[in-house]
């Protein structure tokens, strides 16, 4: 997929890769990869920004804890304005996904009578 | 490999120390963890695959910038307020104190004392407007734009109105300080200095407190800016 495309959702992909629960960055983009069958290419790091203007804005909590192989870990967590958010924005772009399936699923001849 | 790379881009963030420290943990983390997960028997091939995957260091240490730098303005735009609030307090219970007092009011040099006067008025409640209304215009900035870095002009703009209400606050304290010194002055008792001195100490030490936030966000800015 395109990545301004994807970049544009960004912070919805965020959100819903971590509606499962808490999780550390490298997990959230294996969420991601998972849950969209490896079609979304991001380079890694991008997630990051996304992590972090997400819990500015209230969306998500973060702690750090440390990991079995003894490394320090962020994990993030939605916060209840974050799963509102993700509510909304789910509910936005399936009434987007219809209506954009609408238009293309429309043949030309369809259209035009 | 891996923490070389984390220290680049921890790097450009060295404006603010405990990100920087914070971001290295997080990426070494991941990366480590990528390159466990490469198929390779090749440790340096498995952190070098996992670098690449990772992204360009520069867009992302600026992006975090951006995000750290919107969050150090609002924070300043409440502190300006708080700042210009604990001011108010100082200077209003200083002229109480006077009248509780019975210092009499200025009658030597009364001119001077009302054009002061006005001048402190004025540029106190400029520093009362430009503060509220770089809040407000700062704190705009909360609600999350998909995929977009926070724009770095609006938080140019913000600390513009934030040196003109710490210029203007320098105003009012400066006036203020002349005030204080005129009443002192032509005080009939010394013993009743402590009031009116230890209120103008807190507004100084406002002020200058003011003017070290204001440097701190606008020189993050600056570095923010050269993160990329």
């Amino acid at each position: 997929m395109e990545g301004e495309m994807l970049k544009g959702h960004l912070d919805l992909i965020v959100l819903a890769a971590l509606s499962p629960g808490p999780a550390h960055g490298y997990a959230v983009i294996e969420e991601i990869r998972r849950r969209s069958a490896n079609r979304f290419n991001l380079a890694e790091g991008t997630v990051y920004p996304a992590l972090h203007r997400l819990e500015e804005s209230g969306l998500l909590s973060s702690r750090w804890l440390v990991a079995d192989n003894g490394r320090r870990r962020r994990v993030y967590a939605l916060t209840r304005r974050g799963m509102r958010s993700l509510a909304q924005q789910r509910a936005v772009w399936d009434e987007f996904a219809i209506a954009i399936g609408g238009l293309l699923g429309a043949s030309p001849r369809a259209s035009a009578t | 490999v891996i923490p070389e790379f984390a220290e680049a881009l921890a790097g450009r963030l060295g404006f603010d120390r405990s990100l920087s420290r914070a971001v290295r943990q997080e990426v070494e983390d991941h990366l480590w963890e990528a390159a466990a997960a490469e198929l390779t028997d090749d440790p340096l091939e498995a952190q070098r695959r996992a670098i690449a995957k990772f992204g360009d260091p520069r867009a992302i240490a600026r992006e975090i910038a951006a995000v750290a730098l919107a969050r150090s303005a609002r924070r300043l735009g409440v502190a300006a307020m708080l700042v210009i609030a604990i001011v108010f307090i100082a200077m209003k219970a200083r002229l109480t104190w006077y009248a509780m007092a019975h210092w009499p009011p200025l009658d030597r040099m009364a001119w001077l004392g009302a054009w002061v006067a006005s001048i402190d008025r004025y540029a106190f409640w400029s520093a009362v407007c430009a503060s509220v209304v770089g809040w407000l215009y700062v704190s705009r900035q909360r609600a999350p734009a998909n995929g977009c870095v926070v724009d770095g002009r609006r938080v140019r703009r913000f600390l513009i109105l934030c040196w003109g209400a710490t210029s203007a606050l320098i105003a009012s304290v400066l006036s203020d300080g002349v005030l204080t010194s005129l009443r002192l002055a032509f005080a009939a008792d010394l013993a009743d200095w402590s009031i009116p001195i230890v209120s103008m100490v807190i507004e100084i030490g406002c002020a200058i407190a003011l003017v070290v936030c204001v440097r701190g966000i606008a020189r993050r800015a600056t570095y923010g800016a050269q993160a990329g």
